[in-house]
């Protein structure tokens, strides 16, 4: 259909798979790093090649309908590859480092980044797949992809994280499964053709045909399934126990990529069940569940002592306001979600970084126990005290912006329907003002929490008196090329958009909203 | 006048089969039993001479039990008697019908075992009292299994009369065909009999050993025709359980009419259908070591939710 | 089409015969003999997919019958047996909930299925009309026995069980997957049960145990 895209999709889709194979036969450091750059660059280009195709033709269809590509998908890739590279960076001196203490034998870093690579093939599978059963199939992937980068360090706690991750990802994502299963049930009644009834692209026509009774129900699953790999609040108990314990970039990469292509599934599941069901049915389930992950993010972040786990509970808390602003729906409040994933890529990933290079001087996770950072690690901190500004919401930062998006469509947004049904007999009416005001309360209130949380303990850690045993002073390396490029996105983006993403961003809110 | 010696006929006839069909069927077991053992076994027809040598016998009674240790065996056999004829055998249009109800077999079924139960208690020896107390476990789970899962039969076929089950399955008419709760009920039914009947996983037939034994701990103090109306009455309540569960889930070639042709083919596809259980019972106790009398909670209560999940799938199904 | 209709019966004879084994697995205490149940549904489920196949005249639920049959009820189960073998420990299932209670639960699951999928039953134009019911039923129990169990293999099992349910839904109510979806679904099980082997020897290895309540170093 498009000889264009063609290339670019190969090459997205063959390098990581041949750099993971290559990876697992050489030991050599240097060829491994010439190895990483070369996919990421390869990578890079071909996501700036589909960028300009997509804005001329909308969407792209290609490899025998097996791939469709618009903006959403578009974009949702370039935070996959944008992560990806500066993670594979900054893995380098990470390992080395580590082989070098002994924590990991050195014959195992062909096996990280075999893995690494691996768990990025499978989320641009997911990414780039036009039928909803290979997404799913790409989804369990980076399931099974991760399970053994989790528990990499071997600790006992390390394996312990590893296996509730395992066992909770697989059953909340046979859920989703399920919820797939049921959106066929229904689509291969209307078609009755079973080979293409799961494409996005032949759902996108009949959507409005479905059995809206079957896609509510559908939805459910997919939002549990999907959800839990996200890590909104029910099912988030395995986010701090993996975050905790995985090495930093691979924290990274599940932080910043693995849940927003986990948004990615539900988001695409949600614009096809827009179509069939009213709006405001998937909206409100997105807001309850984004509302409560905020919530509890907010309560836990207020008792941590251990600052893995305490960027692992803002994750929660970030995907939380995403997931409100799509839950919230409008232009203002898709863009504000869409945006806001993309800011807490890049503050997350600097913020896990930064957390790696602490661990390794430090040799502690509590946050008690680091202090002085300032003289320490003069870049850490700074990289430290950017991440965490910008993950409490301050103003020169993108992540302030998108917060205040997300924070005003939940303020003006009229919802659809008032009306409040409580078991089969009770509805109660609220003016939507009203409730606007209480959920905006609401918000504010813990946000309020959840800053000075945050604050005091990212103070507590970059200033204060060094302990006398941790060696002074931090050399420029190679390492720092990631943070140092994060942070300054991060700032950037506060003042501007670049065009090229902005337009991706504003065709991946036309999909969302269907219009 | 010919309707009453019709009935009278029938009677006499399915009394006559079943006192002769139960001690085959208890023999086929131990055959099927020993075979799989790569015995070669007793014959089939060991029973009878059993029951033949006991009758014989002098019965030796305990002078410490009272006229309940000795009308036991006699209340215990009328009683399974009466029970199987209750269960249409070889046609559908059995005699007794008017007081076929399920709930009266059940309690037959009851009435003989609580008797038993006393029985054990009677003689006043240990094993007894044992014997006693470990079958009143059993019986207090089994029934209510028994119950839910006959009743999950009848909601099919629209009464608890069990030839109007029976007909109405034979004949299918005005039957809800339904696999869910059939095999939910058979499978409960199944246990049912198992434990009914001191089959393997709950109770061994074979053994004497007094830490695992419940149905030949209680009937331990008994000898001559006492002990013999007592085994037969065991082999008649196990050959009542097959029939129900063939006649209820597999009715197919039952006499549905009095014809005489009917009625033959009835009795031919009987005994071919008691038989093959009896083949499918002794495989199961070759298969599967007796349960710990702890872990019997267990099993028997997979009955009742089975049997309880019938129910409820022809509520929802239907509903 | 009263031939059509023998079918629909005979599917959901299947089908019940699966949650039948379901229930067997949960009431069964023995790791190994839960292994062989497990690959006794796999079987029942090989053969329900047959039969739509057969029914339907859909060719490509034939290749995952017999998928089913190979990876489920031949190379997962011995999987789990080599990994039972080399634990060495105690064989017997260790439960939270004790099997009556667990039982009941089921059933309760069981009523919740069929209440959940009440609303799009009767739309079911298709073969069957309660294995969509009892695909979930299923799928529950499974996520139960994964809670109720404390033994890795155990939860294995749980999952395996929720992944035959899913494909029980996949098959009869919707007469399978596109079979690319299919191949996929099979490759991800038996890698995740792959790994979830070697991660029970990780655990044997470091923690002397594969009761998965003893994984009490992280807590809050």
């Amino acid at each position: 259909m498009n000889e264009i895209a063609l290339a670019p999709v190969a090459v997205l889709l063959a390098a990581p798979l041949l750099t993971a194979l290559l990876s697992a036969a050489t030991n050599h450091p240097f060829v491994l790093r010439a190895l990483n750059l070369g996919t990421m660059t390869a990578l890079a280009l071909s996501e700036a090649v589909i960028v300009g195709d997509l804005s001329g033709h909308g969407a792209i269809t290609t490899l025998w309908g097996l791939v469709y590509l618009d903006g959403l998908s578009a974009f949702i890739l370039l935070i996959i590859i944008a992560i990806g590279c500066t993670a594979s960076v900054y893995s380098w001196d990470y390992l080395a480092d580590h082989v070098a203490r002994g924590t990991i034998a050195p014959g195992r870093t062909r096996l990280f980044f075999c893995l690494f690579h691996l768990f990025l093939f499978a989320m641009i599978v997911a990414t780039l797949a036009n039928s909803l059963g290979v997404l799913w199939v790409a989804m369990e992937g980076t399931t099974l992809a991760t399970a053994f980068l989790i528990s990499f360090f071997r600790t006992r706690e390390g394996l312990e994280a590893g296996w509730k991750y395992l066992i909770l990802c697989s059953v909340g994502i046979a859920l989703a499964l399920f919820g797939t299963v049921l959106m066929y049930y229904s689509s291969v009644r209307v078609l009755g053709d079973v080979s293409a009834a799961l494409n996005v692209t032949i759902l996108q026509q009949v959507a409005s045909q479905l059995d809206p009774q079957v896609l509510k129900l559908a939805f459910i699953f997919v939002l549990v399934g999907y959800g839990t790999k996200i890590g909104l609040a029910p099912m988030h108990s395995w986010v701090p126990e993996a975050y905790g314990e995985a090495p930093a970039p691979v924290v990274a990469m599940l932080a910043g990529v693995l849940e927003t292509v986990a948004v990615y599934a539900l988001l695409r599941t949600k614009s096809i069940v827009d179509q069939a069901v009213p709006d405001y049915y998937t909206g409100n389930l997105l807001l309850l569940l984004g509302l409560l992950s905020f919530v509890v993010a907010a309560l836990f972040i207020l008792i941590q002592h251990d600052y893995k786990r305490m960027f692992a509970y803002s994750s929660i808390e970030h995907m939380g306001i995403a997931i409100a602003g799509f839950g919230v729906g409008g232009p203002a409040g898709t863009f504000g979600g869409l945006f806001h994933l993309l800011n807490h890529a890049l503050a997350k990933s600097l913020a896990f970084f930064a957390a790696g290079n602490i661990h390794r001087r430090f040799g502690t996770r509590e946050i008690q126990e680091v202090h002085g950072m300032a003289s320490v690690q003069p870049i850490t901190a700074l990289a430290v005290l950017i991440a965490g500004l910008a993950l409490a919401g301050m103003p020169p930062f993108s992540m302030f912006l998108s917060e205040m998006l997300v924070l005003s469509s939940l303020a003006t947004q009229s919802f659809a329907s008032d009306t409040l049904h409580l078991g089969r007999f009770i509805t109660v009416i609220i003016a939507h003002d009203v409730r606007n005001l209480a959920v905006v309360l609401l918000f504010l209130l813990f946000a309020v929490a959840l800053f000075g949380g945050f604050i005091y303990r990212v103070v507590l850690m970059v200033w204060g008196t060094a302990p006398r045993d941790v060696p002074s002073g931090e050399r420029w390396s190679v390492s720092h090329i990631p943070l140092a490029v994060t942070a300054l996105a991060l700032i950037g983006l506060g003042w501007a958009i670049p065009e090229p993403v902005k337009g991706l961003m504003d065709q991946a809110v036309i999909v969302l909203l269907g219009r | 006048m010919t309707s009453i010696l019709q009935a009278v006929v029938l009677i006499a006839v399915q009394t006559g089969i079943m006192l002769a069909v139960a001690p085959f069927i208890v023999g086929l077991i131990r055959k099927v039993k020993a075979r799989l053992q790569l015995r070669r076994g007793a014959g089939v027809l060991q029973p009878y001479a059993d029951l033949a040598k006991l009758f014989r016998k002098q019965p030796i009674i305990s002078t410490t039990t009272s006229w309940i240790f000795t009308a036991t065996p006699y209340i215990l056999f009328a009683s399974t008697l009466l029970a199987g004829l209750l269960v249409p055998m070889f046609t559908s249009r059995i005699p007794l019908s008017f007081a076929g109800n399920i709930i009266a077999l059940v309690y037959l079924f009851g009435l003989g075992t609580f008797f038993l139960i006393l029985a054990g208690l009677d003689a006043g020896s240990a094993f007894g009292g044992m014997g006693s107390s470990r079958e009143a476990i059993v019986a207090s789970l089994t029934e209510p299994a028994m119950i839910m899962s006959i009743f999950a039969i009848a909601l099919t076929a629209g009464s608890t009369n069990l030839s109007t089950i029976v007909h109405k399955t034979a004949l299918l008419d005005g039957i809800v065909l339904d696999p869910s709760p059939h095999l939910m009920a058979l499978a409960a039914l199944m246990i049912v009999a198992l434990a009914e009947t001191g089959r393997v996983p709950v109770d061994n037939p074979a053994t004497h050993l007094e830490l695992t034994m419940i149905h030949e701990a209680m009937v331990l103090e008994y000898s001559g025709r006492y002990l013999a109306l007592v085994e037969w009455a065991a082999a008649l309540k196990l050959l009542v359980f097959l029939t129900l569960i063939a006649n209820v889930f597999a009715p197919w070639g039952i006499a549905t009419s009095l014809e005489p042709v009917a009625l033959a083919v009835g009795v031919v596809a009987y005994l071919a259908k008691v038989s093959g259980l009896a083949l499918v019972i002794g495989v199961i106790e070759s298969m599967f070591a007796k349960l710990r009398l702890f872990r019997l909670p267990d099993f028997l209560g997979l009955a009742f939710i089975l049997a309880l999940l019938a129910v409820i799938f022809f509520y929802v199904l239907r509903g | 089409m009263p031939a059509f209709d023998i079918g629909s019966q005979l599917v959901n004879l299947g089908s019940a015969l699966l949650l039948l084994s379901c229930f067997a697995i949960v009431a069964q205490r023995r790791l190994s003999a839960c292994v062989d149940l497990f690959a006794l549904q796999s079987v029942f489920l090989a053969a329900t997919a047959a039969l739509v196949a057969f029914l339907t005249g859909i060719h490509h639920i034939y290749a995952a019958a017999g998928l089913t049959i190979l990876i489920k009820a031949v190379v997962i189960p011995n999987i789990l047996k080599q990994v039972i073998e080399r634990l060495n420990v105690n064989r017997e299932v260790d439960m939270n909930v004790n099997v009556p209670t667990g039982l009941l639960i089921c059933g309760g699951l069981v009523m919740l299925a069929f209440f959940i999928t009440q609303p799009i039953i009767p739309l079911g134009a298709l073969l069957t009309r309660d294995s969509l019911a009892i695909a979930l039923a299923i799928v529950l129990i499974g996520f139960f026995t994964m809670i109720a169990r404390n033994k890795a293999v155990t939860q294995i099992i749980g999952f395996l069980v929720m992944e035959n349910g899913l494909f029980l839904g996949a098959t009869a109510a919707a007469y399978g997957m596109p079979l690319i979806v299919e191949l996929g679904v099979f490759f991800d099980v038996l890698v995740g049960t792959l790994i979830i082997g070697l991660y029970t020897h990780r655990l044997q290895d470091t923690f002397d145990t594969v009761d998965t309540s003893r994984l009490t170093a992280l807590k809050e």
